[in-house]
């Protein structure tokens, strides 16, 4: 029975779980190889999994082949997939590991106070001015901090998930958090209110 | 990088909490997908004795259980695990290095060793060859976790592989209980 067949006779509680259950007859039949079962996986998911590897690379082009990139390892990785996780988080955290694989040595940039330097970001505004909107403002962070601040301000990481997929301390993460939401902030005019 | 513009939000929160969820990319990108779905199927994969290693444990219940069971008295289903084989599994592989876990492992593997000779040659050597196939995948993955420690798919794969070794140990040794007890008696 196709998905859409039964959604017209089962009541779900909410678009989510009819996105997940579609998800999941989708996830089925493209780990039999069904190369259009994936395609209709990407045809939903690509947006999201767009707008966070444009928001963690801070380019276009990065975001886009960082958007292949990711799917092609979801496809590779399917037969590992554990139907009890939801599909579109699990794509995410390829998304993210996709996108941080391509800066190696992250780690060491964070815990350097060279990608915090005031004056690396103060030189990026000025190239980047006239003032800009959140998503410019957020690109043009230091790489260390505008990494956690999409995961954990954007997208809803806690600290401990930061720490994981992006292999710093937790109290780096606190801190990283910190200082992207005052950079902004101040860029931008705004309070910097929560955490 | 966004058209998106936001119209100065109060506080930095509602202009996050604002952000679209979806920022549709500027290009179809499935056609480059595609291709590289199909050049990948022609060339091995990133991760081929893990994968493979799936596949024979997949097929390991199936095959080499019901040879087992043709030369031993009426045995469980190898589905079933043992108490141990169960308390193994580890949640997280952190228990990969808690003492009581290796002592039981210690003990699946002893088992096994023993075990694996009372059984035909041509059976042992293909269990024989699957517990190499996933030790090297082990290997494998464990390696590739060195240069991206981060990845969650590496971490589900090495746990599948260490996983699949205790499956192997408990099933050969569950299935030649009958043999074993053969020849003590």
């Amino acid at each position: 029975m196709q998905a859409a067949a039964v959604a017209e006779v089962v009541e779900f509680p909410d678009a989510g779980a009819l996105e997940a259950f579609e998800d999941a007859r989708a996830v089925e039949a493209a780990a039999r190889g069904d190369r259009r079962a994936f395609e209709r996986l990407y045809r939903r998911h690509v947006g999201r999994v767009h707008a966070l590897c444009l928001r963690l690379s801070g380019h276009r082009e990065t975001a886009e082949d960082c958007v292949q990139e990711a799917f092609v390892n979801a496809w590779r990785a399917l037969p590992t997939f554990q139907a009890r996780s939801r599909f579109s988080t699990w794509l995410h955290r390829i998304a993210v590991n996709t996108v941080l694989s391509r800066h190696r040595g992250l780690a060491a940039r964070l815990e350097s106070t060279a990608g915090d330097d005031p004056a690396v970001l103060d030189r990026r505004t000025v190239e980047d001015a006239p003032p800009l909107d959140l998503e410019a403002a957020i690109a043009a962070l230091p790489d260390g901090a505008r990494h956690v601040l999409v995961l954990a301000g954007v997208y809803g990481f806690s600290h401990d998930e930061v720490s994981t997929e992006l292999g710093i301390a937790v109290g780096t993460s606190k801190a990283q958090l910190h200082r992207a939401r005052q950079l902004l902030a101040a860029r931008l005019g705004l309070t910097a209110e929560g955490p | 990088m966004s058209d998106h513009d936001l119209s100065r939000p109060r506080s930095l929160d509602a202009g996050l909490a604002a952000l679209p969820r979806e920022v549709a990319p500027s290009r179809d990108l499935w056609a480059g997908i595609e291709a590289e779905l199909l050049r990948a199927e022609r060339r091995p994969r990133r991760w081929p004795l893990a994968l493979a290693a799936g596949v024979v444990l997949a097929a390991l219940g199936a095959v080499v259980g019901a040879r087992l069971a043709q030369q031993t008295a009426p045995a469980p289903t190898v589905a079933a695990a043992t108490p141990a084989a169960a308390a193994l599994v580890p949640a997280r592989l952190k228990l990969a290095e808690d003492a009581d876990y290796l002592a039981t492992r210690s003990a699946l593997e002893r088992t096994y060793r023993e075990r694996i000779a009372l059984l035909a040659p041509v059976t042992r050597a293909r269990i024989e060859e699957d517990l190499v196939l996933i030790q090297r995948a082990h290997q494998d993955i464990q390696q590739a976790l060195g240069r991206e420690p981060g990845s969650r798919v590496l971490l589900q794969l090495l746990q599948s592989t260490t996983e699949q070794e205790i499956s192997l140990y408990s099933t050969v040794g569950r299935n030649t209980e009958p043999l074993a007890s053969r020849t003590r008696t």
